[in-house]
């Protein structure tokens, strides 16, 4: 109890409310303008939170989060372009709404949606995180190193056909790491004579590089676009209509509940995140609907969908984060960063050690629901205004505010020659189709698995220990179906062996692991395994030799 | 590049019904930073206490990138061929006229960022931002460009120097 007052106590700290409400603001600006990211909003924030104490600088980054995660719809509702990826689905009902008369309801929808979204999720992080942490206190230095591995390939996957570049881009981003002096041992690695080298690439500098700094880049490519405003509205005249919204959430509270559990989901698994879930919940709100011809001509359940589940996405992403100290995303990588630079390194005792600042985190990821709902309103107005300015004006600010930043971290010009290098790096790899998220996953993660991979060789020399260790074991068969998943999904819906073969291979193979952990649960879950993937090979193998 | 030209040649020569494309190139590009990166990785001094020595971790990343990239060229080149022709080859004149905005920025980003330790920040970001939205948004709106220069870079100034209390270089030119 005495934690958690603590913890409140930082929290509702007035400076920390402001910076919240501050936080939220840009964060909901930064979400509604199309080509302005989220995760460039966090990592543009991070400099800031430098000199705050952690729990008020993870408030702050929470806050532009919730913020950001809510800021997509406004844009998507009244634009038709969706403000952020994870607002995509938001358009499909939410701008024909908006274009039949009833933008106040459709914005009213969305805004009680991601409130409901990431309220559902802060209440399942706080429930998961401590469990999933104690699972982690199970693993060891190879487990660890293994973790991460599948962390990046898993990611790769996610560029589907391009496996292979997301692969290369996540090797790319642990050799980024290596550069500069070897932590353990103060050694110098690909220096090449020079001081600036030597003293390695601050990784938030070269975080905001990869992928503010490209961002912009790839905003002002086009001359003709990046002279144009995102609208030429002088005002809207919409009033968020809260009480109707209520009321239809209230009669699809199942639509609610099932968006957020996906949402929260999606958001557990390392490198998906809300660009995926809010499609994946408008596709099964859609599916599950008795009637679905209303949907993409205004359905409500078309805007609940997307908006609960991209708010319930960071909750998800946040549960690994704050219990393993592995990120479930690139923001939340970011703030994997915040509490780096504040020399916290997350794991499984994180919440033990930590407990303060864990509860500030719950608290803030809840207050941040409540403030964006209060100043969505407030918001709209200055949305139109900021949709007025031109893109190259906008990019301008943002790339000398960045700099600012970023010489901020450590008071060094260095710092921001890193930012305007991995700039260039960023905008290139866009350029020839290399996603960046493994490569920031890379980055992020390239110190941890080194790490992990030195301690698990000290332990034991015998590098056969990665593959034998059940967590370890479970983790590498997890890695390499991931790296097959993107073939699987190639050849899905044509009858082909490998089609046939994947899932019952997937469980059977994660059932070994499952039975060396021991333990009645786990043997349970693995017997299962075996009995799913026998029943499914039965039924695609059996009934043919049948007939 | 002497390499490419010798893939293509080669190719060209058993018949193959190949060609090099962008993505040939770049895996290319890649598979000599991996033999420049493990020659270099030779360099690391390997010191005699420590169980995982210095060079090792960065090494498996270099092999396992490496592969990738050799499978990457591999791909690259039994790309079909109309996938390679998507895109049109642009004379240096088109390539400079393309990409004008993103060359602006990072010769002015550059050019900002050796003149810095003269100017200042104060000085050198409100000359950066006015001369790149000049550049960008054209000489119409030169008073809107200067007004949004001194407004943002001074405001952030402001903010950073003394909210923030961040120390911002000061020009040794400028004094500022």
């Amino acid at each position: 109890m005495d934690i958690f007052l603590e913890a409140l106590l930082n929290i509702i700290d007035p400076v920390t409310l402001i910076y919240m409400v501050v936080g939220v603001g840009a964060g909901l600006m930064a979400g509604s303008i199309p080509g302005f990211t989220i995760a460039m909003a966090i990592v543009l924030t991070l400099p800031f939170t430098f000199s705050m104490p952690p729990a008020q600088g993870l408030a702050t980054m929470i806050s532009v989060l919730v913020g950001g995660l809510s800021g997509g719809l406004m844009s998507g509702i009244l634009t038709g372009i969706p403000g952020t990826p994870s607002s995509v689905a938001t358009t499909f009902d939410g701008f024909p709404m908006a274009r039949a008369g009833e933008p106040g309801l459709a914005l009213g929808i969305g805004v009680w949606s991601s409130f409901c979204g990431g309220i559902i999720s802060a209440i399942l992080l706080v429930l998961f995180a401590p469990q999933l942490a104690m699972v982690g206190l199970e693993f060891q230095p190879w487990d660890f190193f293994m973790l991460v591995m599948f962390a990046l390939t898993v990611t790769a996957s996610l560029a589907g056909e391009h496996l292979v570049k997301g692969l290369i881009a996540g090797a790319a981003g642990l050799l980024i790491r290596t550069v500069g002096e070897d932590d353990a041992v103060g050694v110098g690695r690909f220096d090449f004579g020079s001081d600036y080298l030597l003293t390695g690439f601050d990784f938030i500098a070269v975080l905001i590089g990869l992928f503010a700094f490209s961002q912009l880049l790839s905003d002002l490519r086009n001359p003709v676009t990046a002279r144009n405003a995102l609208s030429d509205r002088k005002q809207v005249k919409v009033k968020i209509e809260h009480r109707r919204a209520i009321g239809i959430l209230l009669k699809n509270w199942v639509v609610v509940i099932r968006s957020a559990l996906i949402g929260m989901f999606t958001g557990i698994l390392p490198g998906a995140g809300g660009s995926i879930a809010n499609i994946l919940s408008y596709d099964q709100a859609k599916k599950a609907a008795k009637d679905d011809s209303k949907f993409g001509k205004g359905d409500p359940r078309g805007i609940i969908a997307p908006e609960a589940s991209n708010n319930a996405v960071e909750g998800g992403a946040l549960t690994p984060l704050m219990a393993l100290g592995i990120p479930g995303d690139i923001t939340a990588a970011i703030m994997l960063g915040a509490l780096l630079m504040h020399d916290i390194v997350p794991g499984p005792t994180f919440i033990k050690d930590e407990p303060v600042l864990a509860y500030s985190i719950y608290i803030a990821f809840f207050l941040a629901s409540f403030i964006m709902i209060g100043m969505q309103s407030g918001v709209l107005r200055v949305f139109v205004l900021v949709t007025r300015i031109k893109t190259y004006v906008l990019a301008t600010v943002i790339l000398t505010f960045a700099t600012i930043g970023v010489f901020a971290l450590h008071n060094s010009i260095e710092d921001i020659w890193t930012l305007f290098f991995f700039g260039i790096l960023g905008f290139v790899m866009r350029q020839f189709g290399f996603p960046l998220a493994p490569m920031i996953l890379g980055v992020v993660l390239g110190n941890i698995a080194e790490l992990n991979l030195a301690r698990a060789l000290a332990i034991d020399a015998d590098p056969m220990l990665f593959f034998v260790r059940p967590w370890s074991l479970f983790f590498a068969i997890v890695a390499v179906f991931s790296m097959i998943f993107p073939i699987y999904q190639k050849h899905r819906n044509t009858g082909s062996l490998l089609e046939r073969l994947f899932s019952p291979l997937v469980l059977f193979s994660l059932s070994l692991p499952l039975f060396m952990m021991g333990g009645l649960l786990r043997t349970a879950l693995a017997v299962a395994a075996i009995a799913i993937s026998s029943t499914i090979l039965w039924r695609r193998f059996g009934s043919q030799s049948k007939a | 590049m002497l390499p490419a030209y010798l893939l293509n040649k080669i190719i060209q020569q058993r018949g193959l019904n190949m060609s090099l494309n962008r993505d040939s190139l770049v895996a290319l590009c890649l598979i000599m930073l991996s033999g420049g990166l493990m020659l270099a990785s030779f360099e690391i001094r390997e010191p005699d206490y420590g169980v995982l020595s210095p060079a090792a971790w960065p090494r498996l990343i270099i092999i396992i990138l490496g592969v990738l990239s050799v499978i990457y060229l591999l791909q690259s080149i039994r790309m079909p061929k109309e996938a390679k022709d998507a895109a049109p080859r642009k004379s240096i004149g088109e390539f400079i006229l393309y990409w004008r905005n993103v060359i602006a920025v990072f010769s002015i980003f550059a050019l900002y960022l050796i003149v810095l330790p003269y100017l200042g920040m104060l000085i050198g970001n409100i000359l950066f931002s006015f001369i790149l939205l000049t550049v960008l948004g054209g000489w119409r709106a030169i008073l809107m460009h200067l007004l949004v220069a001194l407004g943002a870079s001074g405001g952030m100034w402001l903010l950073f120097t003394y909210v923030l209390e961040v120390f911002l270089p000061r020009g040794s030119l400028t004094g500022l």
